[in-house]
This record gives structure tokens, sequence and C-alpha cells, in this order.
């Protein structure tokens, strides 16, 4: 298993709004999980547009995490 | 005896003070070499980036004008008298005292200095949106002093507005926004020529709109336009400086031309409904002008040339923590509009209330 650190951003909060603070979400996966499998852990369905980053930088669904990896996830937001 | 040259006043300090200096050349062009080897910075004062002089600097070799004789290739013997003028009045050209006042604290920086706030007052920057984020970004472009703000917004000052919208007051209610906005620029600094664009920007009107400007400040409400605005910006080959806001939470990036867009972050709008605007989801007031602030910095680093740009980088604003958070951006070779086989090539008008829910929500 591997735990990684994720944060939702903006819309994306709803899917834990157990969350305060935005504190790092720790979740286990199994080893070889991609970022595709760390969306549906977190509830983020899949028709929902978002960006991941893992230790910031860009990347893609099929992006494989490792242990202590730490990932952002956020929406487009149009507020102004 | 050596060529005779005039110095005006706001240049002295680059020779010592002096306000005739002496130098051997042959023709102007020779003479501004020769003026820089003794004083450097002087030509940098007198020429622009191309190394001509510019049509605001007057220069007269024995009292008449060098465009008028054979220009920089003007020759020039011992004993003439060399002068150059700059035009005074206002603007970008010369700081006047009250200028030199007014903009000090700039010109005390040496990243800043005399030769950056003309910059700035010669800098075109275009607002979209004088709501949230475009009334911070406007009020400090305004008050350091960058020359011409265009204020593009097609609404009214309502009272919910005030919340976080500080170009516009209380008497302001039900009246254009530019025209509030304008307002409020002037009372802060009446150095700027506020362009009022009372639109609501449009595949029709944006290429227009945009072209005038050097750098573009994006504080839209909405996707439609937050999209319209990039690709025209890709279009148009214009900096954008973009910001957003949601709640508690603000994103903040610049994408240079060439470089990645917005759309290399997100290529499509999501659906209509699908992501609440400020008006139902609510946002917090101050919000904004922390976001639009960091707009305005961005911005003026862009007309100083100072500094590292946001580019390249998307910055996440989380408040409730208080933490700032930040990703590497980077083109995307296959991105619709900025991407090597761009499959959007003109402007596209999204559904107008994309971000609101439709009937039935």
């Amino acid at each position: 298993m591997i735990k990684i650190e994720a944060r939702l951003f903006a819309t994306l909060r709803r899917y834990r709004p157990e969350v305060s603070l935005n504190e790092p979400i720790v979740v286990e996966l199994a080893q070889g999980s991609t970022v595709e499998q760390l969306w549906q852990t977190l509830g983020i369905p899949e028709d929902v547009v978002k960006q991941t980053f893992v230790n910031g930088l860009q990347a893609d669904r099929s992006t494989t995490l490792h242990d202590g990896d730490r990932v952002g996830i956020f929406p487009p937001i149009a507020g102004g | 005896m050596p060529i005779s040259v005039y110095i005006p006043t706001p240049w002295r300090r680059l020779t010592q003070g002096l306000g005739t200096v002496e130098a051997n050349a042959g023709d102007i062009a020779g003479l501004l070499e020769a003026l820089e080897a003794s004083y450097p910075g002087l030509k940098d004062h007198i020429c622009n980036e191309r190394g001509e002089i510019p049509h605001h600097i007057s220069v007269f070799v024995n009292r008449e004008e060098i465009d008028a004789l054979q220009g920089l290739q003007t020759p020039v013997r011992d004993g003439d008298e060399v002068a150059f003028i700059p035009a005074i009045a206002g603007g970008a050209v010369t700081l006047s005292q009250e200028q030199i006042v007014r903009y000090s604290r700039h010109i005390l920086l040496p990243e800043v200095g005399g030769r950056g706030q003309k910059k700035l007052l010669a800098a075109k920057v275009l607002i979209i949106g004088a709501g949230g984020l475009g009334s911070p970004a406007a009020l400090y472009l305004a008050a350091a002093g960058v020359g011409t703000l265009g204020i593009v917004d097609g609404d009214v000052v309502d009272l919910s507005n005030l919340q976080r919208q500080i170009l516009h007051h209380v008497d302001d209610i039900g009246r254009p926004k530019t025209a509030s906005a304008a307002e409020a620029i002037m009372a802060i600094n009446p150095d700027v020529q506020v362009v009022p664009h009372q639109v609501i920007l449009s595949s029709e009107n944006a290429l227009e709109v945009l072209s005038g400007y050097d750098i573009i400040v994006n504080g839209c409400d909405n996707f439609p336009t937050r999209y319209l605005v990039n690709d025209a910006c890709v279009f148009l080959h214009k900096p954008l400086v973009d910001g957003s806001i949601f709640r508690f939470d603000g994103q903040v990036a610049v994408f240079l031309p060439g470089r990645g867009c917005y759309r290399c972050l997100f290529p499509a709008p999501p659906p209509p409904g699908t992501v609440p605007s400020c008006a139902e989801a609510g946002v917090l007031g101050v919000l904004p002008g922390l976001v639009g602030v960091i707009q305005a910095v961005e911005a003026i680093k862009l007309v100083l040339g100072i500094g590292k740009s946001l580019a390249g980088r998307l910055l996440l604003v989380d408040t409730l923590p208080m933490e700032f958070h930040q990703v590497n951006l980077r083109r995307d070779p296959t991105c619709p509009v900025c991407g090597d086989h761009p499959t959007i090539t003109h402007l596209i008008d999204y559904y107008e209330f994309c971000g609101v829910p439709g009937p039935g929500h």
C-alpha cells in the first residue's frame, strides 16, 4: 500500500465536506495506483472537469502515484 | 572646439548636473554614442529600443530640427550647438514636478526609477470586468500611474456589488460600471486616461476591443467570457493576467504568447450549470481584493520587465487556512487553441448563461 496526501480545491471540496481548512486528506491506495483510482477513492465523478497536480506538476488520469506524493485537484472557477 | 550639447533638466542627473556638455562626433548618431560613453544611460533616455529618436523628443543642430535635415545622419562639426528637447506636457515623456512627487516612492526603487515610471505611464492595460477583481486591479494600476486603462463592463452597479467591488459607491447604484469606474480612477490619479468599454464582450467585438492594449487583465465573472478572452489573447499574441474566485478560493495565472494558455489547463468550459457562480455560491468580499491585487502586481512586472513572472505557474489562493499553493503549468501541444494543430481558429460564443444553472436546477 502507498499513502498519498490529497487536497481538493474550490467546488471539489464538496466531495469531502468533513475536511476542515483544506488539511491534506491521507489516502491509502494499492501499489501502482493511478490518478484515476485516486479520483474514484475520493468520490469525484468522472465527468467533473478538473486538473490534477502531483508534487506540483501537471498529471493526467494515468499518472502512477507513489508513496508520499502530494496531490492537488482543482476545478476551473469563473467568479470575478 | 568640440560640439556643445544642451541637456534638459530631467536628464541632468546623468550628467552630474551639467546643463551643457561637450562631445566630438561626425553626425547625430555618433554624437549619441559619444554621449553614452561619457554619460552612461543618457542614450536610453533619448532613444527608443530600436535606437530611434521618438517623436516626442526634438533634436536641434544650430536651432534647426534634424527631421528637416538628415535625421540621425545629420552631420555635426566642431563648434556646433546641439540641443535635445523633450516635450514637456505630462504623459509618458518627461515627468512633471508633480509626477516626480506623486511617483517618488516608485522612482526611489532602482527596479522602477524614472524610466520604469515612464514605461508605466506609456502602458495600455485593459481590465475586463469592473467587478470584484477589476476594482482593486484598476485602482492600484491607476495609482501606480499606468497611463491608459481600458475598462470593459456591460453591467450597472447593484447594491450587492458593494460588498467587494471597491470601484463603486452607494451613489453609483444603477449607473454603468464603466462610468463609476472612470470617476473613481480619475479621483485617484488624473494622469490616467480611462477608456470605458460599456459592452458585453462577444466574438463580434473582442478582437477589436483587446487589440489596442499591451496587457489584458481578466477579472470577468463567467466562463464564456473567460474562454473568449483567452482565445482572443492567443490570436492577438497578448499577455493575459487571469484571475478567478469562488467562495474562499482564488486562482491566478499569467499566460504569455507562445507559452501556453488557459485552455492548456482546461480545454473547454464546464457544462452549463455544473459550476455555481459567485451569485449562487457566495464569495468572501476581501478575496477578490487579494487576487485582483496579485493580478495588478503581475501586470506591472510585465510592463517594467522586472522580477519573475507568474507565467508558467498557477497560484491557488486558499484563504481559510491562508495558504498559497502553486503548480507548474506547461503549454499543451494538443491544446485546441494554442497547440501545434489548433482546432479553434476563430472566436466562439459559449452559451451565455453557462456557470449559472438553467431552468430546472
